[in-house]
């Protein structure tokens, strides 16, 4: 089996601030990884980088088997979009377009819009009541539940999530992290960058990272695949 | 901690305010640009209007009472003159800068090749120095701006300031052409005191009966007519306010009005009163309105006046509901943030004054620049219409200050009452 | 594609229609530059028309004049009118001179129609009331003071001609015959009693004058004769005058047209300026609005920075965005431009009617052109916020400020 991503002596460097100091990781098809570290580590511009929305300084980053540092910004974008969801801290919902509508902003960019797919991704996420209220009249959870959906809709390959839990109380956090070990059951690669201990103890493999650094690289001995 | 918030937003969001600085900055130039120019279109619409020539004559006492009806009167009936002298007392009146331009005119029927023919002598760029009591006058007048519409159809404008100024004679194109006369020619003209050879500078085209006159210098018209100094007739030229109530109610008899209405009327430049003042410092001559010009002059500035003011409150309109809509989705932009300060306890009154004192400090800031901008462009405006400065006005820049301040008061009022309404955790929550 | 295109225009309609504060506020804009400029326009175009008229109070710009000893013949003078469109004629006035007597005195009588003496000029003050009927006088100021004739007053005109032998005088109502005792000529006074029903102020010659009715004046005289000068109100501009002059001096015959420069020549300097001054007011304006239409627009864009680098995120092209922006709008922009020009037609109406009392003339093509000038400047000033917004990296928008 081949690796899903490889990131091979990665640098990001910001001025004089070395956000992230020849890194290497590699994830593997299935796997669900938790990217921890306190602030200022790196875990954003590592995000970043795995997501295809930056480039690193020097380093290679392959993806299926794709050298993308070297593609260009439309490559990229391409990539991203085909292989990748993204779920974000924020929500980053589209405030004007309802829950249904805001999944099937990621089909009309990935390849065509088809409101019967976005229904059964939002059913998925248990939001099928819900599907026709705008942003303002979900709550936070329901929020990153569309967002989840959204990230689904185009069977990516990988799940990327952006301190998902960050800005939830623990209920709709445990929701959110029962969706992720569904995603996980039916076989989709998730990475999930967080400071939450919580949310990070959950995943099967678990990279810690301190001052751009990797500082430690375990498996999860708790990690329960029930 | 009020100012330092409120310097934040400065330091932060110098883009968004310079934004709305811009905006106030136009809309206040439009306005004081139209307000200057409206207020000041009468007086520039005014000048222009003098194209029509003069809306007052003066004339002797005597001459206003005696029928001068025919041509076979005028040797009968001995007119009276106003002494040339006189004519200088125009100068000293109070409504004296009004005047725009005047000139004294005599006038006579001469032989011409043995056949009569009508000459007029007049001022054309005369300079008048007048002494009265120690203060010395001065001006450069004549008919040349009281004849916008003579076409000089060959040579010149007559210059009687040249070496042989007095000798010179400009002729109307009908006399022109039945006596085969062009420019350059001498003319020999017989009149009643003396025989003068007079060289012709200009032939003009009037579209009246002037067109078959001579018009000649005042004192060469004197000498052929051996009446020394004197004149029958004073065209004025004057820059009037239209007639109201007050100016209808003078004209029929100055002395009916009440103190106050009399100083006022005297005070205000209506054409009734210059031709009041006219007779004051020239107490033998009789000043009349001509009413041609003079009543339609009224009507057209008042129409100008109107329309000006009707593009003016377009414009005004325009104006204010630009600044009040960027005002206000410039405050809406900032409900996350002002949601966030709600969140940390900030009371609404304290969100209200930290929203309004940034807008109101932008908002001077914008209207400053927005007034001398509009300076500019009512300059703009002046010199390419009207080739002359316009007015200033103080009490533009009052109007556009309240107006720009009220606007933006306005345009801040739904978003505030929208961010008051917020709960926070909704807005926290409820992002993009 | 289909499919694509449903999503494409339900997200604009989404968008126009779940965000109608914002929308209403750039619709807001766009309209208010899209009124000034059809109302500007319609006024600009239509002031040279509506002042034209004003500018007939200075009375008559075109004199006829005959060219025949015996005036100008009534059928003459409706053929030289007949070269002025009937829209632009404002009104005519036929006048005969003759001298006569008043009180022994000489005065000159001018024979005029009193209906349509207002017309040509409408400057006269008349001290009472314009004559009506037969029998009545208007009375020249300096004529009446120097022959003390007040309002009310009835005078005799007195036309004095001697007698010859083949003439009869006794058909006359009221004449009074004498013989100059020295000469042995006879004379016939025939006299008509007048009601002076005014007196008039002008300022010019006018004052001059006594005036009476063309029945009257023949009357008196004892004889028809065609008319001396007609004084002719045109509204239209120095050029197209002269033209018609031109077009009536080469095929009238009796009589000749001038324009009275006085008039015209003054009315196009001051008409001249005052549609410069209109001009360079509605540039302004303009200039200034569609600025600030400009930067409503830029900001409402900027605001959206976020959903931009979501779609980025989401793997949108910046082609993709680009269009969906630049409907949005363009649409807005077009919407804007129709409201704005029906206003702007309905404001210039009013100013018409306000100013001139008079509609205002409707120009269909301003409408396209405020519609396209709108939809333009929307373009350009959306185009600028949507190119930079697109051109960052979406990772910084989204990890917000």
């Amino acid at each position: 089996m081949s690796s899903l991503l490889e990131l091979k002596d990665i640098s990001k460097v910001y001025g004089s601030l070395h956000a992230l100091d020849h890194v290497s990781l590699t994830v593997e098809k299935g796997e669900w990884i938790a990217i921890m570290g306190p602030s200022g580590s790196g875990k954003s511009t590592m995000m970043n980088i795995i997501g295809c929305l930056d480039k690193p300084t020097s380093g290679e980053v392959i993806f299926d088997g794709r050298n993308i540092s070297k593609e260009s910004n439309q490559k990229m974008t391409e990539l991203h979009r085909d292989k990748i969801g993204l779920v974000f801290q924020q929500f980053h919902l589209i405030n004007y377009l309802n829950a249904v509508e805001n999944v099937m902003v990621a089909q009309y960019y990935h390849s065509m819009p088809d409101e019967k797919e976005a229904m059964e991704a939002l059913e998925r996420v248990g939001l099928k009541d819900r599907a026709k209220h705008l942003p303002s009249q979900l709550s936070g959870g329901e929020q990153q539940r569309v967002c989840i959906a959204r990230a689904l809709i185009n069977s990516p390959e990988l799940i990327l999530a952006d301190e998902p839990t960050g800005n939830l109380d623990e209920a709709n956090e445990n929701i959110v992290l029962d969706i992720f070990r569904q995603l996980h059951r039916e076989g989709t690669s998730l990475v999930v960058v967080t400071h939450d201990p919580e949310v990070g103890e959950v995943a099967q493999r678990i990279v810690r990272l301190d001052h751009g650094k990797i500082v430690s690289d375990r498996l999860n001995e708790h990690f329960l695949n029930s | 901690m009020f100012f330092r918030m409120v310097w934040g937003t400065f330091v932060r969001q110098w883009k968004k305010l310079l934004m709305i600085a811009l905006t106030v900055a136009l809309g206040a130039s439009i306005a004081t640009a139209m307000l200057n120019v409206m207020l000041d279109v009468g007086d520039k619409m005014n000048e222009e209007l003098k194209a029509y020539g003069s809306n007052i004559t003066v004339v002797p006492q005597s001459e206003a009472v005696i029928s001068k009806l025919y041509e076979v009167d005028e040797d009968e009936v001995r007119a009276d003159f106003i002494t040339e002298e006189k004519v200088g007392e125009l100068l000293t009146i109070f409504w004296a800068n009004n005047i725009a331009d005047f000139a004294p005119e005599t006038d006579m029927t001469v032989k011409l090749n043995g056949s009569d023919v009508k000459l007029v002598g007049t001022w054309f760029n005369h300079h008048l120095e007048f002494v009265k009591k120690g203060s010395v006058y001065q001006r450069d007048t004549g008919i040349i701006n009281l004849r916008s519409w003579w076409d000089i159809e060959d040579g010149v404008w007559l210059n009687e300031q040249a070496v042989d100024g007095d000798a010179y004679a400009m002729v109307g194109s009908e006399l022109a052409k039945t006596a085969n006369i062009t420019a350059g020619d001498r003319i020999e003209l017989v009149g009643e005191a003396k025989t003068e050879t007079l060289t012709v500078v200009g032939v003009y085209e009037s579209g009246d009966d002037e067109d078959r006159y001579i018009y000649t210098t005042l004192s060469a018209a004197q000498r052929l007519s051996g009446t020394d100094a004197l004149v029958k007739r004073i065209e004025v030229s004057a820059i009037t306010s239209p007639d109201d109530e007050l100016a209808v109610k003078a004209a029929k008899n100055p002395s009916l009005l009440t103190g106050d209405e009399y100083d006022l009327w005297y005070c205000t430049a209506y054409v009734s009163s210059i031709c009041f003042q006219i007779q004051e410092v020239i107490p033998e001559a009789s000043a009349t309105a001509v009413r041609q010009i003079a009543d339609s002059e009224g009507k057209i500035l008042e129409k100008t006046e109107l329309l000006m003011s009707l593009i003016t409150l377009l414009s005004l309109i325009g104006a204010t509901l630009g600044i009040s809509n960027l005002v206000t989705s410039a405050v809406m932009e900032r409900s996350q943030e002002l949601a966030l300060l709600k969140a940390v306890g900030a009371k609404n009154g304290q969100i209200t004054l930290l929203v309004l004192t940034e807008i109101i400090i932008t908002a001077i800031v914008g209207a400053a620049a927005g007034y001398f901008l509009g300076y500019a462009f009512a300059q703009i405006i002046g010199q390419t219409v009207f080739s002359s400065p316009i007015d200033m006005s103080g009490m533009v820049a009052f109007i556009v200050a309240v107006l720009i301040i009220a606007v933006t008061l306005i345009g801040s009022i739904p978003a505030i009452r929208t961010i008051l309404r917020l709960r926070p955790s909704e807005v926290l929550h409820g992002g993009h | 594609m289909n499919k694509k295109r449903r999503m494409f225009i339900r997200t604009i309609v989404a968008s126009l229609v779940r965000r109608r504060s914002r929308m209403i506020i750039a619709l807001l804009a766009i309209v208010v530059g899209a009124t000034i400029l059809s109302g500007l326009g319609l006024i600009y175009f239509d002031v040279p028309r509506q002042m034209s008229t004003q500018f007939r109070s200075y009375g008559a710009n075109i004199i006829f004049t005959p060219t025949e000893e015996d005036g100008i013949a009534e059928e003459v003078l409706k053929q030289g009118l007949s070269y002025f469109p009937a829209s632009e004629t404002e009104g005519y006035t036929p006048y005969r001179y003759e001298n006569s007597q008043i009180h022994n005195m000489p005065v000159t009588f001018a024979g005029t129609d009193f209906r349509l003496v207002l017309k040509t000029s409408p400057y006269w003050h008349i001290n009472g009331e314009l004559p009506a009927h037969d029998g009545e006088a208007l009375i020249g100021a300096k004529v009446a003071e120097s022959l003390g004739i007040k309002t009310g007053d009835t005078v005799s005109a007195v036309n004095s001609f001697e007698v010859t032998k083949d003439m009869d005088v006794s058909a006359l109502p009221s004449y009074e015959i004498y013989t100059d005792p020295e000469t042995g000529e006879t004379y016939c006074d025939h006299m008509l009693d007048l009601t002076v029903t005014g007196i008039l102020e002008t300022g010019g010659s006018e004052e001059e004058y006594a005036y009476v009715s063309l029945k009257d004046l023949s009357y008196l005289l004892l004889s028809e004769r065609g008319y001396d000068i007609v004084e002719v109100s045109v509204a239209s501009s120095q050029a197209k005058l002269t033209q018609y002059v031109e077009r009536i001096e080469g095929s009238v015959e009796g009589l000749s047209a001038k324009l009275v420069k006085r008039v015209t020549a003054s009315e196009s300097t001051v008409l001249t300026k005052l549609q410069s001054l209109v001009f360079i007011v509605t540039a302004v304006v303009l200039v200034l609005t569609m600025i600030c239409v400009a930067t409503t627009m830029a900001a409402v864009i900027t605001e959206r920075r976020k959903e931009i680098g979501l779609r980025k995120a989401l793997g949108a092209f910046n082609s993709s965005i680009v269009l969906q922006f630049m409907s949005e709008g363009l649409l807005l922009g077009g919407v804007g431009g129709i409201i704005g020009s029906i206003l702007g037609y309905v404001f210039a109406q009013y100013v018409s009617m306000q100013v001139f009392s008079s509609a205002i003339m409707f120009r269909p093509l301003l409408i396209p052109i405020t519609i396209l000038a709108s939809v333009l400047v929307t373009g350009v000033a959306c185009l600028i916020p949507i190119r930079n917004a697109v051109e960052v990296d979406p990772a910084i928008v989204l990890k917000g400020e």
